[in-house]
């Protein structure tokens, strides 16, 4: 599978690891991941309480279904894995993914931090145009202060939805207060 | 009261005034969406689902039918001028749309699309209107039982029919299956798999799986991508409006196209992909004097714009018949449709038509309007449209980002909320790198419960008897269905030559 390839295939690095070998490592982590998470599911529905009623089953029968299942996936998840079943991926490109998951990361201890919606979604909003290329990136936050300062009025005042405030927030709220 | 009247009194609703700015609004997102590459509808109605809690449920469930329907019109443009298609269904749009475009003809390619979409759309609607009656009095007579199966059908269906992997779609559905388990257990109260944490005891709202799933798996997708394809909007040469002789070209392969889209919509295959090939291969079969030429050289045939164009828009009203009646969305974003209905409380099915009358009726009626103003809309704004193909791409999912972020904030008003969307867009990422579809994902969190709940009230009327699941005759009608159901498409895809495989390991809009 690997080697009928077109246009993608020419920008892999020659020395990826799972086809040389012929086994995903990768696809044997998420066969893992599978394995924990149905282990996850048995061992919470195993400590239910015992019911009797007249289904002859409780809350914990379905859980048992659906741990079964990603067990039974999990195999065969690592089947795939073995024969390199996976489709092509192409080759990682990592900075921008790491400034887009920063850029929620950001968003998310400035609002815990109770620095308001729109200083916390502009840096959202600046780190992943950042993250897709945009520089310099005090110019990506700023555009994404105002943008969020529009949308906080917008969707605050127009409809209603009830976003977190801050400092600039109450400032902003001021003029609509009576 | 028969069908007609309903349907005038479905008018009376969608004729209100916010109504009709729902469905502007929607058909309008829609289109702006669909014309964009690489989003896709089932993204915007996720987008939107948690900001539109303050909309109501009509207004809010007009306003999904026209992001449907628009995303459905957009995918045209950008399949035609880019020659990259928005969603799946537009992919055999591209082919001969693009050939066009090259050659000049770029307007009439459009042109053909607009109506194309139009009249697959509205005919489709109408048969929606004379169809959906009959499987409501069908529906009626389910029980648990039927409904499980039901259920099944559609676990085994989504998970066959997307992507390219049936092992894989059916992980994605387990996943989500495990999704769904998270918070009280309706029946009995427990809590399952919270482990303590306030948030997760009431349940995971769809919300967040949908959006972190789709728009923020989507964009961390799109940043990991190293080389980007190169991208060339070719601009629109001569007149969107068609000649008579167009016309004549295109009836033939509209009215193929409706039957094929609307009969393929209500299958549990997938969504708009089989019918839209099937409709584009019968033209380039049948086609004969001029047609055959430009399907065969560069220029490229109007027939092969048109009768695709006709499939989609009217598979998109055949998916809303099982969605609608029995409550069995077909293509994730039906799947997410669902979720709308649910957030209200509305649970679709053959009750929602003798409980709401007004609201599915008011949704029916309120296609026919979307449609006359999507015609509008891309027909003579065409132009309009075009220019959002030009928007940054930073810009662009910054902005998707922002938006999606902002929903969940404001709807669920917790942090919490959103290290869960970002664990669900972790999630999204690495199912789209590895090959997994998504839409059993969101599938499996919004039918799981609902299916749980069937399976235990049955067992709780037969005394904890497993037998009652196959012994109704409709039940093992519908066991049998799912099980050709999951063969089907593999068989369907071993009869493709090789290249036409990739575009259905593509994920289902």
């Amino acid at each position: 599978m690997a080697t009928e390839t077109d246009g993608a295939g020419e920008s892999r690095f020659p020395s990826e690891p799972q086809h040389t070998t012929g086994r995903d490592l990768a696809g044997l982590a998420i066969a893992l991941g599978l394995f924990a998470l149905a282990i996850l599911i048995w061992w919470d529905a195993s400590s239910y309480p015992a019911r009797r009623n007249y289904a002859q089953v409780g809350p914990e029968i379905f859980p048992y279904v659906v741990a079964a299942g990603l067990v039974v996936f999990g195999f065969l998840t690592v089947r795939l894995a073995i024969l390199s079943e996976f489709p092509e991926r192409s080759e990682m490109n990592w900075p921008p993914v790491g400034w887009i998951v920063g850029a929620v990361v950001a968003e998310i201890t400035l609002l815990s931090i109770g620095a308001g919606f729109i200083l916390a979604s502009g840096a959202l909003f600046g780190l992943s145009a950042r993250g897709m290329g945009r520089r310099p990136v005090w110019f990506t936050i700023l555009v994404g202060v105002c943008i969020s300062a529009f949308l906080y009025i917008l969707f605050r005042h127009g409809l209603g939805l009830s976003l977190r405030a801050g400092p600039l927030e109450r400032l902003i709220d001021s003029p609509f207060r009576r | 009261m028969d069908t007609f009247s309903l349907l005038l009194n479905g008018l009376a609703v969608a004729a209100e005034p916010m109504n009709l700015l729902f469905a502007l609004i929607g058909v309008i997102l829609g289109t702006a969406v669909g014309v964009m590459p690489g989003i896709g509808p089932a993204l915007t109605v996720a987008l939107l689902l948690p900001v539109s809690l303050s909309f109501g449920a009509t207004g809010s469930l007009i306003m999904f039918a026209g992001i449907y329907y628009g995303g459905m019109y957009g995918g045209a443009i950008s399949s035609i001028l880019l020659n990259t298609p928005g969603e799946t269904a537009s992919i055999m749009t591209a082919v001969e749309g693009n050939k066009m475009a090259r050659d000049g003809r770029g307007g009439k390619a459009l042109g053909a699309a607009a109506i194309g979409s139009f009249f697959g759309g509205s005919f489709a609607t109408l048969g929606l209107a004379v169809v959906a009656p009959f499987m409501v009095m069908v529906a009626l007579s389910f029980g648990p039982a039927e409904y499980f199966a039901l259920m099944v059908l559609s676990f085994m269906t989504v998970s066959a029919a997307f992507g390219g992997s049936i092992i894989r779609g059916l992980t994605a559905l387990f996943l989500g299956l495990a999704i769904g388990l998270v918070g009280i257990d309706k029946l009995t109260g427990q809590a399952r798999l919270a482990f303590g944490v306030a948030e997760l005891r009431d349940n995971i709202s769809i919300a967040i799986v949908a959006v972190g799933l789709f728009a923020v798996g989507e964009t961390l997708y799109i940043a990991s991508q190293k080389h980007n394809i190169g991208e060339k909007v070719e601009a629109i040469k001569g007149s969107v409006w068609l000649t008579l002789a167009d016309l004549k070209r295109c009836i033939k392969p509209y009215l193929r196209g409706t039957l094929l889209g609307f009969s393929f919509g209500p299958l549990p295959t997938g969504g708009a992909e089989i019918p839209t090939f099937l409709s584009y291969s019968t033209e380039r079969k049948t086609a004969k004097g001029v047609a055959k030429e430009e399907f065969e050289g560069p220029k490229g045939a109007i027939e092969g714009v048109a009768g695709p164009e006709a499939a989609n828009n009217a598979s998109a009203a055949g998916t809303l018949i099982p969605l609608l009646t029995l409550g069995l969305p077909t293509s994730a974003t039906a799947a997410i449709m669902l979720a709308g209905f649910q957030q209200y409380g509305l649970q679709p099915g053959p009750l929602l038509f003798t409980n709401n009358p007004d609201i599915v009726w008011g949704l029916v009626a309120s296609l026919f309007i979307a449609n006359v103003m999507l015609v509008v809309l891309n027909l003579p704004f065409v132009g309009v449209w075009v220019k959002l193909l030009m928007i940054p791409r930073p810009w662009l999912y910054a902005g998707i980002l922002t938006f999606a972020t902002l929903g969940i904030v404001g709807a669920e008003g917790s942090v919490f909320a959103l290290v869960l969307l970002l664990a669900f867009g972790l999630l999204g990422f690495l199912m789209r790198r590895f090959g997994y579809p998504l839409a059993p994902v969101l599938v499996g969190t919004i039918l799981g419960p609902l299916a749980e709940e069937q399976l235990r009230r049955g067992l709780m009327i037969n005394r904890g008897d497993w037998t009652f699941l196959f012994t109704s005759p409709i039940a093992l009608t519908i066991y049998a269905i799912a099980f050709a159901a999951v063969l089907g498409p593999v068989i369907w895809r071993a009869m493709q030559p090789k290249g036409a495989n990739t575009a259905f390991a593509m994920d289902g809009d």
